[in-house]
């Protein structure tokens, strides 16, 4: 099944797309997706430990099934004001 | 506007007016207001801009829980925060508050809880940039749902978020509300 993610601030920056697709196996959940993300750096994985997860406007725990089609974003650290 | 009518995450200039507008009621006596502005400097650094960012959809239904949450916990009639995004100059307005109240210690307690509250809470993201050309991301407050949360936890703490050009890790401070 095919995901795409949202990469909010500086996890667009580190991914170097404002969205990524990413392909994971059925039945996977949000860990396995952040598992496959950590893939792409060293920087990235190191990220992803603090990042949490949203679908649509709900945030999603790590133990999340997800389907085909989801859009996700990825949400790091927080500093708003 | 009503109050539903108002978008919490805006991209243009945020408006004083527009906060107030069908927030007055005949039951308060206390009305106070915060705005934050985009200031020069940060940890010695000389800064000439911002860029605000935000996950809309989950900052909107936030923000409003926030309001509410702050609102019953501190016994005051109304609490509204509008938040901008997009690139902001030194001196241009990144959020505004408001609380209405029945007395002033209340509603200055309440006002203060909610800026915190946004900032801590909200999934918006500030990039500095810097006046030798670089930027970073300000480190920020990591987002735990409860079942990801360390059982052990009974409070969360902001975490040092990634710098992204040069890193700035701001010491660890405590979320005083309760775990989100």
């Amino acid at each position: 099944m095919r995901v795409r993610v949202e990469c909010c601030g500086a996890s667009g920056r580190l991914a170097g797309a404002a969205q990524l697709d990413v392909e994971l196996p059925e039945g996977a959940d949000v860990r396995a997706l952040f598992a496959r993300l950590g893939e792409r750096s060293a920087e990235f994985a190191a990220l992803l430990e603090s990042c949490a997860c949203a679908r649509g406007d709900a945030l999603v725990h790590r133990a999340t099934p997800l389907a085909d089609g989801d859009q996700l974003a990825l949400l790091p650290p927080v500093a708003g004001g | 506007m009503s109050d539903w009518e108002l978008n919490r995450i805006q991209s243009q200039p945020l408006s004083l007016d527009a906060l107030l507008a069908g927030s007055a009621r005949s039951d308060c006596g206390a009305l106070a207001i915060f705005a934050g502005t985009v200031r020069d400097h940060h940890q010695g650094r000389a800064v000439v801009s911002l860029s605000y960012s935000a996950y809309a959809k989950l900052a909107e239904k936030l923000i409003r829980e926030i309001e509410q949450e702050i609102a019953e916990r501190h016994g005051v009639a109304v609490c509204r925060v509008v938040h901008r995004v997009g690139e902001l100059a030194i001196g241009d307005t990144a959020i505004l508050a408001l609380a209405r109240g029945a007395h002033r210690a209340e509603t200055f307690a309440a006002l203060r809880a909610l800026v915190e509250a946004v900032k801590q809470r909200a999934p918006i993201w500030k990039e500095e940039f810097y006046a030798d050309g670089s930027s970073a991301f300000v480190a920020g407050c990591a987002l735990v749902t409860p079942e990801d949360a360390p059982p052990a936890e009974s409070r969360l703490h902001c975490l040092p978020s990634h710098a992204q050009v040069e890193t700035e890790v701001e010491e660890p401070i405590e979320i005083l509300g309760e775990p989100y």
